[in-house]
């Protein structure tokens, strides 16, 4: 389904952040990517995303080498792709609801068709009584919930979460990660950057390791 | 994930999951515009578009007056034509006149003939003599007015000709002042037809630059839809709804602004400006009004304006978006 081959991304002129990135991720696999801080996490899942593009390698997503793709044909490819940000990234502008349907209003899809199962899931996430609010009045942890519901919402092949579960309670870091287990059994490719211990020791999953730009899978 | 199927695999038997409540049936709400509607930059285009469109109004009402008014003082003027009869020496004046009037009268298409009297031609000259002096010491033309119940079957050359019979009767058809008319009517509409042009391309300028400032200040909106597959398509036309809902917004309030400026004017000048000042506005502009036609044009200048609006953001946006990508 993805396969690096010695991909390597710097930023602009400056030193090469990643290099030497050649593996294989299988359909439907699960993955904890971890590393210290500064390893280049977050850049690794923004070449995952197709959000920036390597210096060097290709990278090869559902059978085709991005770099030859259109920017439709990379939006489209994205369609296939669900991303938890760090940092949330909800239109605060929008409800909670509205945060989470939009991919699914991306993909042309009417509200009416769609309002059940975000209600739902939202509900799920333990925000059925905040899908009115907007993000600014939400605590850190309810972003954080509503981000991943957008994330999930549309049932996408690759989930990638850059440490989805930093800012909520255990209980609910257990369910979110149940979550994400769930979708996995049903054919999505997981991929959660983290360096949360607990996590990586509840989920014995293979381990994608980055060290001084590096990556090593365990 | 298909419609109406549930998102939540209810049958996880893993005991660590808190089950959810099932949640209260969603309340279908009218979808919200992904672009914020409540910005500076929105309100101030929205401004600035009135402020355009009302001066659009303006001028092509102008405009309209104008033609219109240019049209009834043409086909006024065409309806009828004027003998002139030069006193000459050895000549009776009043016999001349008499067969002046009857050679007029028997041409096709003439109406009423009528000669005027010497007072009526004193009076004529009046604004360049002025008034209350003898003019029975200077030799005066005299003037036969010649109405037209016909202006397609009378023959000017015809009436020329046969007048050529009498010493010092001409033919004046006004031909020379109604191209003089046509003209300057011609160069003022040319002239509102550029100003409004211009008042377009300064509005496509300002709606460019406010889509460029709109986008930018909205880049985290145009990232995340970029990030969950919105194609540029997609994002273009969610930014064109926006403009096209500024533009027919400030559009319909530059256009009422401009019908009540038509209707206050043209009311003041019919009722309460002096005769002497209304008169004089009579006389460019007719009754100042736009009548029914005019308004109408008035009214069409609002989806104009917003569709053009909503065409050049989407436009800029795309291009945004392709310099970005």
């Amino acid at each position: 389904m993805i396969e690096f081959d010695d991909v390597a991304l710097r930023y602009g002129d400056g030193p090469e952040i990643l290099r030497n990135l050649s593996f294989t991720i299988a359909p439907g696999s699960f993955h904890f990517l971890t590393g210290p801080s500064g390893a280049g996490k977050t850049s690794l899942l923004k070449l995952l995303l197709l959000s920036l593009k390597p210096s060097r390698g290709h990278i090869t997503m559902f059978g085709r080498d991005t770099g030859r793709l259109s920017q439709d044909q990379l939006l489209d490819m994205r369609r296939h792709i669900g991303i938890v940000f760090q940092e949330f990234r909800l239109l605060d502008h929008l409800t909670t609801f509205e945060n989470v349907a939009l991919p699914l209003r991306v993909q042309g899809q009417k509200e009416a068709d769609y309002a059940e199962n975000v209600a739902e899931l939202l509900t799920w996430v333990g925000l059925g009584d905040r899908m009115h609010a907007h993000p600014p009045l939400l605590s850190g942890g309810e972003k954080q919930r509503a981000a991943i519901a957008r994330a999930v919402i549309a049932k996408p092949d690759i989930l990638l979460a850059d440490e989805p579960t930093g800012n909520v309670d255990p209980d609910l870091s257990t369910r979110l990660l149940h979550l994400f287990a769930q979708l996995n059994r049903t054919g999505t490719t997981v991929i959660i950057a983290t360096h949360e211990r607990s996590l990586l020791e509840d989920f014995p999953t293979p381990r994608m390791v980055l060290s001084d730009g590096e990556l090593i899978i365990e | 994930m298909s419609s109406g199927q549930s998102f939540i695999d209810q049958g996880d038997d893993d005991p660590r999951i808190r089950r959810p409540r099932r949640p209260t049936r969603m309340r279908v709400s009218r979808t919200a515009s992904i672009v914020p509607h409540n910005s500076i930059a929105g309100r101030t285009l929205m401004l600035l578009i009135a402020i355009m469109t009302f001066l659009s109004c303006i001028t092509l009402g102008g405009v309209v007056l104008v033609q219109k008014s240019a049209i009834a003082w043409s086909s006024e003027v065409g309806r009828e034509v004027t003998i002139q009869v030069r006193p000459i020496e050895g000549q009776d004046m009043d016999s001349n006149l008499r067969a002046s009037k009857s050679i007029a009268e028997a041409i096709p298409g003439v109406g009423a003939v009528r000669i005027m009297t010497e007072a009526e031609s004193g009076k004529l000259l009046e604004p360049w003599l002025g008034a209350g002096l003898d003019l029975s010491l200077l030799s005066i033309p005299r003037l036969i007015s010649v109405e037209l119940s016909d202006p397609r079957e009378f023959n000017a050359d015809q009436l020329s000709e046969n007048l050529a019979t009498i010493k010092g009767a001409t033919l004046d058809t006004h031909s020379a002042w109604r191209q003089q008319l046509n003209a300057m009517s011609g160069t003022m509409v040319l002239t509102g037809v550029l100003v409004l042009l211009l008042i377009l391309v300064a509005t496509i300028l300002a709606v460019v630059f406010a889509t460029r400032g709109t986008m930018a200040s909205n880049r985290t909106i145009v990232d995340v839809l970029h990030f969950i597959g919105a194609s540029n398509g997609f994002i273009a036309g969610e930014f064109q709804d926006r403009f096209l809902n500024i533009g027919l917004r400030g559009g319909a309030a530059g256009g009422a602004g401009a019908v009540l400026f038509f209707l206050v004017v043209g009311t003041i000048s019919a009722n309460y400006l002096p005769s002497e000042a209304g008169s004089q506005l009579s006389a460019f502009f007719g009754r100042f009004s736009l009548g029914w036609d005019g308004l109408l044009l008035l009214i069409l200048v609002v989806p104009v304006i917003g569709g053009l609006t909503a065409l050049t953001s989407r436009l800029t946006v795309r291009r945004f978006l392709t310099q970005i990508s």
